[in-house]
């Protein structure tokens, strides 16, 4: 079946506005929008910039906005979307880059102002590593399997609105440690999750929900924060 | 293309708007009643009101009270009570609620204005 795919074009250096390019591409069953960015750069614009790594859901890197919704392109099969007109665009609420690239820097910025790693100041056994039973592991499980791929981030309102928000991957985090039970690092994270750029910003609207390919709830990792917030504060 | 609408905007976007039209309401309100102490002005601001496009009004305010205090009680579930998972059930559950509560409500107000 041939599908038009409306890819997003801008080149910085060109002074030209971003513009949608189309490009037919044949596609046949089980190829993916990733699959289809391949084909359009091997045959017919080598010049079309976008990010992918793994191909395979793991990475991260190709999460772009596709038909109106953040989507991994490498997952997404292009005829299960059911459309003969396919847009492409770039994570919104991101500095496009160029093409389909978007700057991540205020996201990676996010992740570290909640300090998105163990902290625990005693320390850990000579003769082993700090165990945590599976039960333990459970309650944290769904969250460790964030990809940071963005597309949650980059489909919340409140992250348009004000990009000094940390936005659901970043609270994510902080909640996938914070609830570590070998982590001890909630004091070091509270203040700058509980401020109007953190917990408080979300107004559950669920896209991020709604998007994350990895089927993980940040919106109920921020309702579980703000509750510890509020009965650590009284 | 325009980032898709689900649930979740709908809902927080309606219940801003209701938000702002009610605070609106409350100020003329306080501003309505505030002039009422007279009698005879008592009786002017009863006539003016009695005009059908009041009738409206006051369905539309039935409306967006119904709307406002049945979101909020879904954001309460969803942050107090998990129900981020189910929030669009929630929703369309409070939403069939809310309808019929509304129709039962708008029905005296029209009997009233003498519409129905
Ligand atoms: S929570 Fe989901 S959507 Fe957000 S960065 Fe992680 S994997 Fe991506
Ligand atoms: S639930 Fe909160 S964090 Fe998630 S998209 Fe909505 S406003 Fe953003
Ligand atoms: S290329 Fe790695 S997630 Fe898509």
């Amino acid at each position: 079946m041939k599908i038009t795919f409306k890819v997003y074009r801008f080149d910085p250096q060109s002074g030209k506005a971003p513009y949608l390019q189309d490009f037919p591409v044949e596609v046949t069953p089980g190829m993916t929008i990733l699959d289809a960015l391949g084909e359009i750069k091997a045959h017919q614009d080598g010049t079309l910039v976008y990010r992918r790594s793994c191909r395979s859901g793991i990475c991260g890197s190709c999460a772009m906005k596709i038909n109106g919704f953040n989507r991994l392109a490498c997952e997404t099969q292009a005829l299960l979307l059911k459309q003969s007109v396919i847009h492409v665009e770039p994570l919104p609420g991101l500095k496009p880059i160029k093409d389909l690239a978007v700057d991540m820097e205020i996201f990676y910025e996010a992740l570290a102002r909640v300090k998105h790693w163990l902290i625990n100041p005693d320390p850990p056994p000579t003769d082993k590593e700090r165990y945590q039973s599976p039960e333990d592991f459970k309650k944290i499980e769904v969250s460790t399997s964030c990809i940071l791929c963005a597309s949650c981030t980059a489909s919340c309102p409140s992250f348009w609105a004000d990009k000094n928000y940390l936005g659901p991957a970043a609270i994510l985090k902080a909640y996938r440690y914070s609830f570590d039970t070998r982590d001890k690092g909630f004091a070091d994270r509270v203040g700058a999750l509980d401020n109007k750029h953190g917990l408080w910003r979300c107004h559950t609207i669920m896209n991020c929900t709604d998007c994350c390919p990895k089927h993980i709830n940040p919106t109920e990792s921020i309702c579980h924060l703000r509750r510890m917030t509020v009965e650590n504060k009284y | 293309m325009r980032y898709k609408w689900r649930t979740g905007q709908w809902a927080f976007v309606l219940h801003r708007v209701s938000g702002l039209a009610l605070s609106v309401y409350l100020v003329m309100h306080l501003y309505v009643v505030s002039s009422l102490y007279q009698p005879e002005n008592f009786n002017k601001v009863m006539a003016f009101l009695n005009q059908p496009l009041f009738k409206l009004l006051e369905i539309g305010l039935l409306g967006a009270v119904i709307y406002h205090s049945l979101n909020g009680i879904r954001v309460g579930l969803i942050d107090f009570a998990n129900g981020t998972a189910k929030h669009a059930l929630i929703f369309w559950v409070l939403m069939a609620i809310g309808a019929v509560i509304f129709i039962a409500g708008a029905i005296p107000f029209l009997h009233h204005g003498g519409v129905l």
